[in-house]
């Protein structure tokens, strides 16, 4: 049985419809990711599964338990990092957890034990006592997914769980969601950045416009693009004449597998060490002056670029 | 049960870490009532200073000085005439009422009888003239009428004035004294009515806070249902309440030695009042988008209904007309369920009114806080 199911889910608020008919399903001691813009409905989709908002149709199933039916029942299972720092600021880092905690009916001793056992993951456990206003934001963020884990959830979903912290900080977190997953935690990471999706997830969903546009691994969705790489040939503004190389380059390139945009030229091949010396002698042949060539390896970016025809952070 | 203490816990703690909160529930409310408070209790205690000044020692002087001290609105002291004037330019003293040597030879050229050393012509001067001349008539009539007899005629007259009752008084009413000392006490549960609305309609906004901060959608998303994160918040504004009235009349009975009434319906009907001031802040919460607009709408409403209410003046003082409008809000039908309790009188029919209306009121403050709520 899968640990999560959903189906057709789909919200609207108003005569705006934020998520459009979006299936999947997430094994257990799975860490999927939904990788999506900003806008694109992952927080709506989330909010759905953890019962917060009610959907205007679809299904949702964590394990046996319909969701839509009896959220409290699931919402045990279920830890939340919501994407705010939803924590009381003029408390100390063990009195959240220790609130947050007893919402999920933990006490006494088995609370104590946890809350340490949550401060050593989190790597807080000498600032426990202090209040968490004067955190980083980075601390924050750890506390923040410290009351998530708390109970142990079998589901712990996570909403943008890095936004606006310091690189260390987040090694930290994306770590700390990676040791829990290997101890058999569920994971679903949401965020527009590509790189974390890709370290931790073994899936990935790709949304936009409230659309579930593809899911796979990250080699199912590179293939599902041809596994492409792109060469980015950069070239110097005074000695560009577009219409000159744009001829070249069809002739070079009759599938028309490339864009040239401002100063750059750049070409989708599967394998660009085969064509690069024969494309550079091309645009050179124009009597354009090259300035840099960059190769980029297939990955969620270009994913991302051909199935919306825009950067993720667009 | 352990997630409605738990949220009550947090949100005493929060209360009580937030300086703010404790000085618009405790200090506020406690300033005021000392200051406004002090004011009343002090008009009552404190009597205008009059001084005398004997021009000569004699019989007469000495009972009329007993005639002039039969007024007791007034606090008489004999005085030297220069510290006389000193007192009453420093305004240390109302006025400075000089008896001369001779009363005879003043009847006699029909002079006036007193002269008297005054700075100011306030209202407590107004009400001394009217008794100096009255006191002065008596004194002349007394004269003339012992004309005739020994010199010692004249002030065994005065004496036997002095002594004389005047009215036979058959049963010594209190009431008003009782009244005075009732219309203080509702001046301090004016304050703590007004200032608990202040205080429980703020701390009730800090839902909104929790809303824009995240923890009141983690809430929602936890084990909790949302029964009890309703009662945790209710109850948790409900124990402020009493907090905050319970320091109040501790400090008010230690500052003033206020008396509140019988515990035994002091108690239950405090409790309605405050349950109706949470319900209160729960529609201000339920009803705005933002802080702003809940402190706004917060002042307005708290400030008019309080004034419209009877906190800050008697009820009894405004048009008819205005009364009637009164009973629209609930302050009206706290201040007099408290009156009623702090007086003694206890009437069953009109506390039972009182009761039903507050609970009117309360049932529908919750109903529009909860349903405005939103709990997402």
């Amino acid at each position: 049985m899968s640990m999560l199911t959903v189906q057709d889910l789909q919200k609207s608020f108003g005569k705006f419809e934020a998520v459009k008919g979006v299936s999947f399903t997430v094994e257990k001691g799975e860490s999927f990711g939904l990788l999506g813009p900003n806008g694109a409905g992952k927080s709506t989709m989330i909010n759905m599964i953890t019962g917060l908002y009610p959907p205007t149709s679809g299904e949702i199933h964590m394990k046996d338990i319909d969701v839509i039916k009896s959220p409290k029942q699931a919402q045990k299972w279920i830890g939340v990092v919501p994407q705010e720092i939803a924590l009381y600021q003029s408390m100390s880092a063990r009195e959240n957890l220790r609130f947050w905690g007893r919402m999920y009916d933990l006490s006494g001793n088995s609370l104590e034990k946890s809350i340490d056992q949550v401060l050593e993951i989190i790597g807080l456990t000498e600032r426990a006592k202090d209040k968490v206003e004067t955190f980083s934001g980075g601390m924050k963020r750890r506390v923040n997914i410290g009351a998530a884990i708390l109970h142990k959830p079998e589901l712990l979903i996570m909403d943008e769980p890095t936004v606006g912290i310091d690189p260390q900080s987040r090694n930290h977190i994306l770590e700390t969601v990676k040791r829990l997953n290997s101890e058999g935690m569920t994971i679903i990471y949401t965020s527009h950045y590509m790189e974390e999706v890709e370290y931790l997830c073994e899936r990935i969903g790709i949304v936009d416009y409230g659309q579930l546009i593809a899911s796979g691994t990250l080699r199912e969705l590179r293939e599902s693009i041809g596994d492409h790489s792109r060469i980015f040939l950069t070239i110097e503004k005074d000695h560009l004449s577009e219409e000159k190389l744009t001829k070249s380059l069809l002739g070079f390139f009759p599938e028309k597998n490339f864009e040239l945009q401002d100063h750059q030229v750049m070409v989708f091949h599967k394998e660009p060490q085969l064509i690069l010396s024969d494309f550079i002698q091309l645009v050179t042949q124009t009597g354009t002056k090259i300035t840099s060539v960059n190769i980029v390896e297939p990955n969620l970016e270009s994913v991302f670029l051909h199935l919306t025809g825009r950067k993720l952070r667009d | 049960m352990l997630k409605i203490w738990t949220i009550i816990s947090i949100r005493l703690k929060e209360f009580f870490k937030s300086p703010g909160s404790l000085v618009l529930m405790f200090v506020m409310p406690a300033l005021f009532s000392w200051i406004f408070g002090g004011i009343a209790v002090n008009s009552e205690q404190s009597k205008p200073l009059v001084n005398i000044v004997l021009k000569g020692d004699s019989k007469v002087n000495t009972e009329i000085v007993k005639l002039l001290k039969k007024d007791d609105h007034f606090e008489w002291k004999m005085e030297s005439r220069s510290q006389a004037e000193k007192n009453v330019a420093e305004q240390d003293a109302l006025a400075a009422v000089v008896l001369p040597a001779d009363i005879g030879e003043r009847v006699r050229v029909k002079k006036p009888i007193f002269d008297v050393i005054v700075q100011r012509k306030s209202e407590d001067y107004l009400a001394l003239s009217g008794f100096l001349e009255g006191t002065a008539a008596l004194v002349v009539q007394s004269y003339q009428a012992t004309l005739q007899f020994e010199d010692e005629a004249f002030p065994q007259v005065l004496a036997a004035i002095t002594t004389s009752k005047g009215v036979t008084v058959e049963k010594q009413m209190i009431q008003k004294d009782t009244n005075n000392l009732v219309e203080i006490n509702l001046l301090f549960v004016g304050f703590a009515i007004m200032f608990m609305m202040f205080g429980l309609s703020g701390a009730a906004s800090t839902i909104l806070d929790e809303r824009i901060g995240g923890t009141w959608g983690r809430m929602m998303v936890s084990p909790a249902s949302k029964l009890q994160i309703s009662l945790g918040y209710l109850l948790a504004y409900f124990c402020m309440g009493w907090i905050q009235l319970a320091v109040l009349m501790t400090t008010m009975n230690l500052l003033f030695s206020t008396t509140w009434g019988k515990l035994l319906y002091f108690i239950p009907f405090a409790s309605l009042v405050i349950l109706c001031v949470v319900g209160f802040g729960l529609m201000i919460a339920g009803i705005v988008k933002t802080k702003q607009q809940a402190s706004a709408i917060s002042a307005v409403l708290i400030v008019s209904t309080c004034m419209l209410g009877g906190v800050y003046w008697p009820i009894d003082v405004v048009p008819e007309v205005m009364q009637k409008i009164a009973l629209a809000v609930p302050q009206t039908w706290a201040m007099a369920g408290f009156k009623e309790i702090i007086s003694g009188s206890l009437h069953t029919g009109t506390l039972m009114k009182d009761l039903a209306a507050l609970l009117g009121f309360t049932i529908l403050f919750m109903f529009v806080g909860f349903r405005g709520i939103k709990f997402e």
